[in-house]
């Protein structure tokens, strides 16, 4: 355990002092003030809009930058040579890789905790309730965002960055309209042979395959006031780690069969 | 502390599929034998390497470049997996868990986190070892200054010259007291003062009972410092042993240096020398083994000339290492 907190403080250091990460997050804080901008041309709907405009901004900026984190993490270490002083150290690869995923949730929480604070200020310059349910909506995002970071791991532990961006992306992207990618037509025509067509039976494939990123998408029970109840967040946060802990399994597997050359 | 060898290497042997299919993550090893260079090719870096270190030697391991040792060195740190073989580091087999925690290894051409300092630095790589925070940190504090790095403790390693990066990389290696030491090229990119305090560090951890297993291509280094070394070439062993047995050479030879040669004793001395040569004011003899050098020496004396110096002629570990790279 220790050596896996070792290496997950180390990836949070080198995270946070990353010149690049601290853009990505003041570029994401900057978009966010603008919806605070864009929200005073609504009809009386400003708090309605910085929900639904904010959280929208704060999942999807937060799962990119973990995206971009996430393909480096590993390939920069075997690019820059950094890995191999420290697996010869009494360290098996699965907990370097997991000190890895550690350190990419701390730095991803500091992130996630920054949009939410820039949310919450927004709101108390609306005179608007923060509220329990923004919480819980901002917590499930910090969850998505650890599903797409663990993927991102996987595929940065035997690919190149622009790869591994590209594939984790595609996950993110099937992920997140897994949920309408099931019940895709590509037409009316209920014949049969047409709906055998195998680029909708690809992505339904995908979609199988792919995490179920929608069921952390909780923007309309926050916009309409809805009743979210902590069951569901349990579930899916319960879920959201399951799977990320299975993809880690596969990692960790790819990772112990690789050379450094 | 462990009995026996510390390292053995038991027919090891290392294949790289190549080419565009043939370096595909896990189906590139199904490419790698269609012998297509740029699609599909197989390599073999190591072809039955076997060697065994005993404890407290410091060994020498050579070879040109593309021999292969850089490749057996990652094969003994578990960052490579052999094709075929064994081995045995501390006792326990390759990639062993524990052996690791008396390990030390530096790389060649070393590259760590440039944002951390010295003392960061080691506390890092000491975390890794079951050591607490007190002992790291005094140990740490011990290593900066032994490897001459006190007056850059609070540097980010990013500001390092490349001596000082590889200073840095010793006393990573040393942060846990290790049996036995690793050292890829601990040489590599060091001016003669900074070998020398590597050369001092190494024998240094001899006097300390450890064991240190280095790869270098400074031939005058490796000669001076090490009890036995090994030269692979093209995967394989060529040569193992002491270096004074290595070096041995019924037909070397002496060089006898006088001063004050007479015009008159030259005929003499010459036809009891195999080689004569002039050089400021000094005569140089070069005698076979097959000439008398005590006949030789009485010779001169009793002509007049003193002697300056009897020096016998060895070969070099240079003359050695081209003669086995040429026949491979």
């Amino acid at each position: 355990m220790r050596q896996i907190y070792i290496i997950a403080l180390n990836t949070f250091r080198e995270g946070v002092r990353n010149r690049v990460f601290a853009s990505l997050i003041a570029f994401a804080v900057c978009l966010l003030f603008l919806t605070l901008a864009v929200s005073q041309a609504s009809l009386h709907e400003e708090v309605r809009l910085v929900k639904d405009m904010g959280l929208f901004l704060c999942s999807t900026f937060s799962s990119l930058i973990c995206i971009f984190i996430g393909v480096n993490l590993v390939y920069k270490e075997v690019e820059r040579k950094t890995i191999y002083t420290i697996l010869p150290k009494p360290i098996y690869r699965w907990q370097f890789l997991l000190g890895k995923y550690f350190g990419i949730g701390v730095t991803m929480a500091v992130q996630v905790a920054i949009m939410g604070l820039v949310l919450f200020g927004q709101f108390l310059a609306l005179d608007a309730e923060f509220g329990l349910l923004m919480v819980k909506a901002i917590w499930l995002i910090y969850v998505e965002v650890m599903v797409v970071g663990a993927v991102a791991l996987f595929f940065s532990s035997f690919s190149t960055p622009f790869l591994s961006g590209l594939l984790t992306l595609g996950v993110f992207v099937v992920g997140r309209f897994g949920d309408r990618i099931a019940t895709m037509r590509l037409s009316e025509d209920t014949n049969a042979a047409t709906q055998a067509d195998p680029f909708v039976a690809f992505l339904k494939a995908a979609a199988a395959a792919a995490p179920d990123l929608s069921q952390f998408n909780v923007t309309a029970y926050v916009v309409y006031e809805s009743s979210l109840p902590f069951s569901y967040v349990y579930h899916a946060t319960a879920a959201g780690f399951a799977y990320a802990g299975v993809v880690l399994v596969l990692a960790s597997m790819a990772f112990a069969r690789r050379d450094f050359t | 502390m462990h009995t026996g060898p510390v390292l053995t290497l038991d027919d090891l042997h290392k294949s790289f599929d190549l080419g565009f299919l043939g370096s595909m993550p896990f189906i590139g090893s199904a490419f790698g034998g269609l012998g297509i260079k740029g699609i599909g090719h197989r390599v073999d870096a190591l072809r039955g390497l076997s060697l065994a270190v005993e404890p407290g030697e410091i060994f020498g391991f050579l070879g040109p470049n593309g021999a292969g040792k850089t490749t057996a060195i990652k094969m003994l740190m578990g960052l490579i997996r052999p094709t075929r073989g064994s081995g045995t580091l501390l006792g326990r087999p390759l990639g062993d868990r524990d052996a690791r925690n008396r390990l030390g290894y530096l790389p060649e051409q070393p590259y760590f986190y440039e944002h951390l300092a010295p003392l960061e630095f080691l506390d890092f790589y000491g975390g890794l070892f079951p050591m607490t925070a007190g002992e790291r940190r005094k140990r740490a504090l011990a290593l900066i200054d032994r490897v001459g790095l006190t007056h850059a403790i609070n540097r980010p390693i990013r500001k390092f010259s490349k001596g000082m990066v590889q200073r840095i990389g010793i006393a990573q290696a040393l942060i846990n007291d290790p049996e036995l030491v690793v050292l890829d090229e601990p040489m590599s990119g060091l001016d003669p003062l900074g070998r020398k305090e590597v050369r001092d560090l190494i024998y240094e951890l001899r006097t300390k009972g450890k064991t240190v297993f280095f790869s270098s291509h400074i031939l005058q280094d490796v000669e001076q410092i090490s009890d036995r070394v090994a030269i692979i070439v093209k995967g394989k062993l060529h040569r193992i042993g002491p270096v004074a047995e290595l070096l041995e050479s019924p037909t070397a030879g002496v060089e006898v240096v006088l001063r004050a040669v007479s015009e008159a004793a030259l005929p003499s001395l010459s036809g009891l020398a195999t080689a004569a040569v002039s050089l400021q004011g000094e005569w140089r003899y070069h005698l076979t083994a097959t000439d008398s050098v005590d006949g030789f020496i009485r010779c001169a004396l009793e002509l007049g000339a003193s002697v300056v110096s009897v020096i016998p002629h060895r070969r070099s570990l240079e003359e050695i290492f081209v003669e086995e790279a040429s026949r491979a």
